[in-house]
């Protein structure tokens, strides 16, 4: 089946849009880039589309009531409410550091969830 | 407790000036207010204006009471500590014509007792006023300026010291006589009281109601207006008025300095079908500029950063020529059922000469014993941004929360947002914050202080952030925690 | 009164003022001090919990937080001053400070002062969008605050308008959290965010993007309850016949920053109305000596990696304020933003040499040359493929000594080819 689509290229700030044609596992460059740059990221962006997932966990105990996260790597994008999901359901006790992993292997991917902001323990008196 | 001898309907500025002058009295008194608190409608978005008298017709109520009520403010405002300015007030005429109805004013004023009037030439305009143009003008010093949201909260705070206790959120739904008692029913319970006093505001024909058919149809007239910058603060000192225009029966487009130091653009007037529309709209917003940029042709675009819109409650139609008097009377049908029916401007002056005519129509009912613990004066502290650095110091010394900013903006402290919070009428909604000690009313409009006084309210009186309200019982902030559920 | 003195003072401890403070005392100031109002260092960045911070500096992309606890470590580890929930109330001529916190009133006396107060939001009524005064209105920045660091959800159904970086990163982020994200709305005909974030924060989740479209009218007595949009032409007057009516409980503003200067303003600081920050010269001091400014307060900067390298070169002045003899500056040369030009910073050169400028466009545009002409001289001629407002250009010019002889005026402009 060939499909045709535009890939919004992000690479730099123009923001060209190419057209794709998508055959199987082959794509053709149709048109719409200004450089070279675009075509290597249309071809990831047509077969294998990832995120950097960043958003937030509950923290008990802590001078903060969420600590931010973020992926240790960018995601797939037909997982990222799957892994929003798990994410959400995960609590984590004071006192969190930056870098510390949160989940390993999220949503049975090789990602880990790591905290972005250190969070000491609440002063309690 | 649900008796009481005296329930007064609406928490406005004329509900909490009865529930004051009757708190000196060995009274139980209730005030049910639907707001989540007081001033919560016309009361708080109007002119603010302490009117000197001169704009309504000698034999009328509205006459008298404001004329009584402008005597009665200093003492109020010393023993309430509201604050009041009495920045006096410019008539202009902007032709030889106009200049007739400054002198029908004069001679009204005269006829009502007002001191101190006199027409005066351009040139003197100037001296005083070097950004209006006009022609001539009637020069009124006995009109002043206050906040009418603090005037009311200081009326209805002090009433609740001594006593008097306030229902916010609460709406009268039904009212019946038995016998010598009304019930009455609220959506917080049931309650009884010996007499009633409609002091509902726009409602006022809805309480009516519920007891007779109403002898009288509400006009609502909604008025519009523009706050600017306090950087232009110095473009007046004084209130600018054009000549009031004859068609309506209501004032023109005023200028008005505020107690803040901002200016205040309006109100206009526009008779409405839905007497809670207090929208402000693109078309009026742009005319009230204009017609004010006619008086101060200095004023600046990019000036205004606010606007707002208040309801009169009119007893009379624009057909008519929109002028009623105020009809305060006990009900002939329903004795010990008493109405203020029409309070607009000058309502807010009006209030504390109103409260005493209430007090003798009630001593005609029950009999009035005074209070000998009455707490005339209330506990007032200056503002941290307006005490000396002596004072702040020492207040810091104290307690720490005074040295912790809340709004950037207006120099709030934390100690200022838990007074606030603290009112004894009970109010916890982030305007009664914002009424009480200005915290939001800057430059940036909350968007510092809103996420602490937020902090404030859940840890210091325990609020969950679900029932954070912005001002009135539905207007709620947040949907909720997005982990761990609520608390 | 608690009397303090300092070499460097620096006001506001986000990104800028960090990078400012802690360059301040490499470059030798011995007692720098930094004030911030929040109980936290890092101003804005704790809440920008995406990525995308710190690109050009590093190569690596971190998140708002990860970055500000880069600064914040080294600037601990500095030796630094860090006076934490403490507001300025102000600063007079002599460089004196008035600042409160829980321990009481502070004076400060300053050799040096860095302004690094960042910006605050752009709101409703600077707008003046008609209609009622519901709950539910939020500007983007404390929409953000809420979700990312108090776990506080605004709304669920929502209406932006704006469609800069900001209101595009928060799109996706309420649709993270659950909210249905009826669309963005934008007056002008293109985005004023970045393709970037058009990309991961609009398309990958189908959220309509409504170009050339106001908001004119807000409808809900107690919380919002509907938001009327409109097309407007190229004049931006609305075009009748086009209103639709969204239902909403929430309308997200993404309406700019605005430059918080009301303390330079306040002690007569001359304030460049087209940048809404202080008139600086090439060392970032504003036209009271010994003040300088830097970050957002500056000018609204596109990267914090371009803000904290201006920020580090304030600091750096600032602390040499305090050493070197100030020179005669009564010849200066005034830079103007020309044609195709929003702004210019620095707007004084006060000495020759080499001097960094950084300047915005008016409007998109592809191929252009960039020219700065200075007494009839060009100074520089340059392409540039594209050219767009939202992202800042930084060129750099060596200003010839001849050229500071007599007062004369630089010019920056965008031609067509």
């Amino acid at each position: 089946m060939i499909a045709e689509k535009n890939i919004t290229c992000i690479v730099c700030p123009i923001g060209c849009k190419i057209l794709v044609r998508i055959d199987g596992m082959k794509l053709e460059i149709v048109g719409g880039n200004k450089c070279k740059r675009g075509i290597e990221y249309a071809k990831n962006e047509a077969f294998d589309p990832r995120r950097m997932l960043t958003t937030s966990v509950l923290v008990n105990g802590g001078e903060w009531p969420i600590v931010s996260v973020k992926s240790s790597k960018p995601v797939p994008k037909e997982k990222l409410f799957s892994i929003l999901k798990e994410i959400k359901r995960k609590a984590v006790n004071a006192p969190v550091k930056s870098g510390q992993t949160i989940i390993e292997n999220v949503a049975n991917t090789d990602i880990s969830i790591v905290a972005t902001k250190t969070v000491k323990n609440n002063k309690i008196f | 407790m649900n008796n009481f001898q005296v329930a007064i309907i609406g928490g406005g500025v004329i509900g909490s000036a009865i529930a004051r002058e009757l708190s000196k009295y060995k009274l139980d008194v209730a005030v049910f207010e639907m707001g989540s608190d007081v001033a919560s409608g016309t009361s708080k978005a109007n002119s603010g204006v302490v009117h000197s008298g001169i704009n309504s017709p000698s034999s009328s109520l509205k006459a008298r009471f404001c004329i009584e009520g402008n005597k009665m403010f200093q003492v109020l405002a010393n023993e309430l500590g509201f604050p009041l300015r009495w920045v006096g007030k410019y008539v202009i005429a902007k032709n030889e014509e106009e200049v007739y109805e400054l002198e029908r004013l004069k001679k009204v004023g005269i006829s009502n007792s007002v001191p101190g009037l006199k027409i005066i030439d351009r040139s003197e305009v100037k001296n005083e006023e070097p950004n209006v143009s006009c022609f001539k003008a009637l020069w009124v010093p006995t009109a002043g300026i206050t906040l009418p949201y603090q005037f009311t909260m200081a009326l209805a705070e002090n009433a609740a010291e001594n006593n008097v206790r306030f229902f916010l959120e609460t709406k009268v739904t039904g009212l019946k006589k038995q016998k010598n008692l009304f019930l009455i029913k609220t959506n917080n319970g049931d309650f009884q009281a010996e007499l009633v006093v409609n002091a509902a505001g726009l409602n006022c024909m809805e309480v009516v109601s519920m007891l007779e058919k109403p002898d009288f149809q509400l006009y609502p007239c909604r008025g519009e207006y523009l706050v600017l910058d306090k950087n232009y603060s110095s473009l007046i000192n004084s209130m600018i008025y054009p000549v009031p225009v004859k068609e309506l029966g209501v004032l023109g487009v005023h200028i008005s300095p505020t107690i803040e130091g901002n200016i205040l653009l309006g109100p206009s007037a526009e008779f409405i079908d839905d007497p809670y529309d207090k929208k402000t709209t693109d078309e009026t917003m742009k005319n009230l500029f204009q017609e004010a940029k006619e008086i101060i042709p200095s004023l600046p675009d990019k000036a205004v950063i606010n606007a707002y819109s208040g309801i009169r409650c009119k007893l009379a139609s624009p057909e008519s020529g929109g002028w009623a008097d105020y009809r305060i009377e006990e009900s002939k049908n329903m004795p010990g059922f008493i109405n203020l029916l029409g309070i607009e401007s000058p309502g807010l002056t009006a209030a504390p000469a109103i409260a005493k005519e209430i007090i003798k129509m009630i001593s005609c009912l029950i009999e009035l014993k005074k209070k000998n613990s009455f707490k005339s004066r209330r506990h007032r502290r200056k503002r941290f941004s307006e005490m000396s650095a002596e004072e702040q110091s020492t207040l810091i010394k104290k307690d720490e929360r005074w040295g912790r900013i809340v709004c950037r903006c207006e120099h709030v402290t934390e100690a200022e947002v838990i007074e606030a919070l603290s009112n004894p009428i009970g109010a916890n909604a982030i305007s009664s914050v914002k009424y009480r000690s200005r915290a939001g009313m800057g430059r940036c409009q909350g968007g510092f202080c809103t996420q602490h006084i937020v902090r404030i309210m859940e840890e210091h009186f325990n609020i969950d952030v679900t029932d954070i309200k912005l001002k009135s019982p539905n207007s709620n902030l947040f949907y909720g925690r997005n982990r761990g559920g609520s608390k | 009164m608690i009397y303090h003195s300092a070499d460097v003072v620096v006001i506001g401890g986000g990104p800028a003022g960090l990078a400012a403070a802690i360059s301040a005392k490499k470059s030798g100031a011995e007692h720098v001090v930094l004030l911030d109002r929040n109980s936290w260092l890092g101003g804005i960045l704790p809440q920008c919990i995406h990525d995308g911070f710190g690109v050009e500096e590093t190569g690596v992309s971190m998140t708002g937080p990860e970055y500000a606890e880069k600064y914040i470590e080294v600037a601990e580890k500095q030796d630094i001053v860090m006076m934490k929930e403490t507001v300025v109330l102000q600063f007079d001529k002599k460089l004196e400070i008035i600042a409160v916190n829980k321990t009481g009133l502070h004076q400060i006396k300053a050799s040096a002062i860095v302004l690094a107060m960042g910006c605050r939001e752009r709101t409703r009524w600077n707008v003046m969008i008609p209609g009622d005064r519901p709950s539910g209105i939020y500007t983007a920045g404390v929409a953000q605050a809420f979700i990312n660091l108090y776990n506080i959800m605004p709304g669920k159904n929502v209406i932006i308008l704006g469609s800069g970086d900001v209101g595009l990163i928060m799109a996706r982020r309420l649709k993270f959290e659950g909210a249905n994200v009826l669309g963005v709305v934008e007056v002008l005909p293109y985005v004023s965010g970045l393709p970037r974030n058009v990309v991961q924060c609009l398309e990958d989740y189908d959220i309509p993007l409504f170009l050339n479209h106001k908001v004119i009218c807000i409808n809900g007595r107690e919380r919002v309850e509907q938001v009327i949009i409109a097309q407007v032409d190229e004049k931006m007057n609305v075009i009748y016949g086009t209103e639709k009516k969204i239902g909403c409980d929430t309308l997200l503003l993404s309406l700019g920053l605005i430059p918080e200067n009301e303390l330079a303003k306040n002690v007569g600081i001359e304030i460049d109305s087209s940048t809404g920050g202080p008139t600086v010269n090439q060392y970032f001091e504003t036209t009271l000596s010994g003040v300088f400014a830097c970050g957002n307060c500056l000018q609204v900067y596109d990267t914090v990696d371009v803000l904290v390298n201006d920020a580090k070169n304030a600091g750096k002045s600032a602390a040499k304020n305090s050493v070197i003899q100030k020179k005669n500056k009564k010849v200066v040369t005034k830079v103007l933003p020309g044609r195709g030009v929003r702004y210019v910073v620095p707007q004084i050169i006060s000495e020759p040499g080499k001097v960094h400028f950084t300047l915005r466009a008016e409007k998109p545009r592809e191929s252009s040359v960039l020219y700065v002409i200075a007494d009839n001289k060009e100074l520089l001629k340059k392409r540039l493929p594209w050219a767009n407002p939202a992202n800042i250009i930084g060129i750099d010019i060596d200003i010839p000594s001849e050229l500071m002889i007599r007062t004369c005026n630089l010019e920056v402009m965008l031609g067509d080819c």
